[in-house]
């Protein structure tokens, strides 16, 4: 993604926004927007989800290959996520191969997921040492408004809960639904004139400082963790933007679980 | 083309495996605005294919020695994403899509008043979400769509649609299955208003006369089309 030429005025505007409590849309500081997630849009996907925060859209998708077990984990499948932002989604990004920051959103997607063992790969084996199920969740933006880190996790987890495991096609049983036991949540938040503020926009991303995000698991464990762009930050800030994240990852995943 | 199978995929009756006469379409949405940060934008679904295009521009062109002094230039790309197909897409390069952008590239810009914006850049993306027959048809019509979503002045809408062949009879706008086993396929880009063509490819085995009746297929679906992009720029969703 090109950076345009430095905001300052952008800067200087939301600096004074953040002196008086205010955000740039109007929202609170730790308000996000409003948000809709479906599932099973796709009718090629093998499971799949929409996400909208805003005018901020992406897609997710599930798709299942078999693959040769790794000869030390001969019981395990694999999964394999990953990120794709291209020139649809916003007027900055460009094509080519993948930019830092598109491959930065799908690494910091799959650790969360993967880290969570919400899949278990050990259920992935087929034949062990010869054949195993390879999930692969492919996140694709539409239209990127900021925050598509959120947008993308909360997509990625809700398509793999509503997967089915195409077996009859690949002609190695019958069809049965991915076993997905935990619901991993991201929650970023952005350094945006000073203090950190919950889903920031574009505008925000654009004008603002470092961010960080946080995917807790189901028992509020913490299972990735990104600082991401230049910027400073306390102790003390942190322990606060955690406060949040534990309250609001639990709101979160009670609308994926309930979808 | 699949070539010849023993699939039997129309009847007697000239019904199609999934219903429809030789001559009818398959189901078709369009909507507008579907892309909230891009100047225009349009969602088509048509049958399971579905295609999301995206207009920015006309805008900078950058780097420079891509600038034309007398007109803009357009930036066509087409892309299927990697869960849009049954076996997955790997993403990157891929002949089969700079082709189909290539040609779409073309269509566009002859509809496209290009004079309009010397030195700057008008970047089209079209995105094929799910993909079932006939996607360069759903992303060029839908690209003209968004196009004049965006409000960029063009002479003319561009329809696009394909007929072909199965089991020796011409029908209009292949499915999945007809366009794996069908014997041809004749894509074409039709301004809707003049009845001229910005798009034509053509593969298989048909006819002097076969070629006739799916030429007129296409000509009678573009019309059809037509009525559904309008209403979709009027506002609204169409059904």
């Amino acid at each position: 993604m090109t950076i345009p030429i430095v905001p300052k005025l952008l800067r200087s505007h939301l600096s004074d926004l953040a002196e008086r409590d205010a955000r740039i849309d109007g929202r609170g500081r730790w308000e996000g927007r409003e948000l809709e997630v479906e599932h099973s849009i796709l009718p090629r996907a093998e499971g799949s989800a929409r996400v909208r925060m805003g005018d901020t859209i992406v897609l997710a998708g599930v798709k299942f290959q078999i693959m040769t077990p790794y000869p030390d984990r001969p019981n395990q499948g694999g999964l394999m996520c990953s990120a794709e932002v291209r020139p649809v989604a916003g007027r900055n990004w460009e094509s080519g191969p993948p930019s830092p920051e598109s491959i930065e959103l799908g690494r910091v997607v799959d650790r969360g997921i993967r880290e969570s063992g919400c899949i278990d790969v050990d259920s992935l084996c087929i034949i062990p040492g010869e054949k195993a199920w390879q999930v692969i969740l492919d996140l694709f933006a539409i239209s990127d408004d900021g925050n598509l880190f959120d947008a993308f996790a909360l997509a990625g987890i809700a398509a793999l809960r509503n997967a089915t495991v195409p077996a009859e096609r690949f002609e190695v049983g019958e069809d049965y639904p991915l076993s997905v036991s935990k619901t991993p949540i991201m929650c970023s938040y952005h350094k945006v004139g000073g203090r950190f503020v919950f889903d920031a926009t574009a505008r925000e991303e654009l004008g603002g400082d470092e961010r960080i995000h946080i995917t807790l698991g189901d028992d509020n464990n913490v299972h990735s963790l990104q600082k991401g762009l230049k910027g400073i930050f306390s102790a003390g800030e942190f322990t606060e933007i955690m406060d949040n994240a534990i309250e609001r990852t639990e709101k979160l995943r009670k609308i994926i679980d309930e979808l | 083309m699949g070539g010849y199978g023993d699939v039997q995929m129309i009847d007697e009756n000239g019904v199609r495996a999934d219903g429809r006469g030789p001559g009818d379409i398959r189901p078709i949405t369009i909507e507008t605005g579907v892309v909230p940060v891009a100047d225009g934008s349009c969602r088509m679904t048509w049958g399971t294919n579905e295609a999301i295009v995206a207009v920015y521009g006309p805008m900078e062109a950058h780097p420079r020695k891509i600038q034309r002094q007398d007109r803009a230039v357009l930036d066509v790309a087409y892309n299927m994403a990697p869960f849009s197909t049954t076996d997955r897409m790997r993403p990157g390069f891929n002949r089969r899509s700079r082709e189909v952008s290539k040609v779409t590239q073309d269509a566009l810009e002859s509809v496209v008043l290009l004079e309009l914006y010397p030195r700057s850049k008008i970047r089209v993306s079209i995105e094929i979400v799910s993909a079932e027959a006939g996607t360069r048809c759903v992303g060029l019509t839908a690209a003209s769509v968004a196009l004049a979503d965006a409000g960029i002045p063009m002479t003319d809408l561009v329809v696009s649609v394909a007929s072909g062949k199965i089991n020796d009879v011409v029908v209009c706008d292949l499915n999945k299955e007809e366009d794996n086993y069908g014997e041809a396929d004749l894509p074409m880009g039709i301004m809707p208003n003049s009845g001229e063509l910005v798009f034509l490819q053509m593969d298989g085995d048909l006819s002097q006369d076969e070629f006739k009746q799916a030429w007129k297929y296409n000509m009678d679906a573009a019309q059809e089309i037509h009525k559904l992009m309008v209403e979709a720029l009027n506002g609204g969703d169409s059904q």
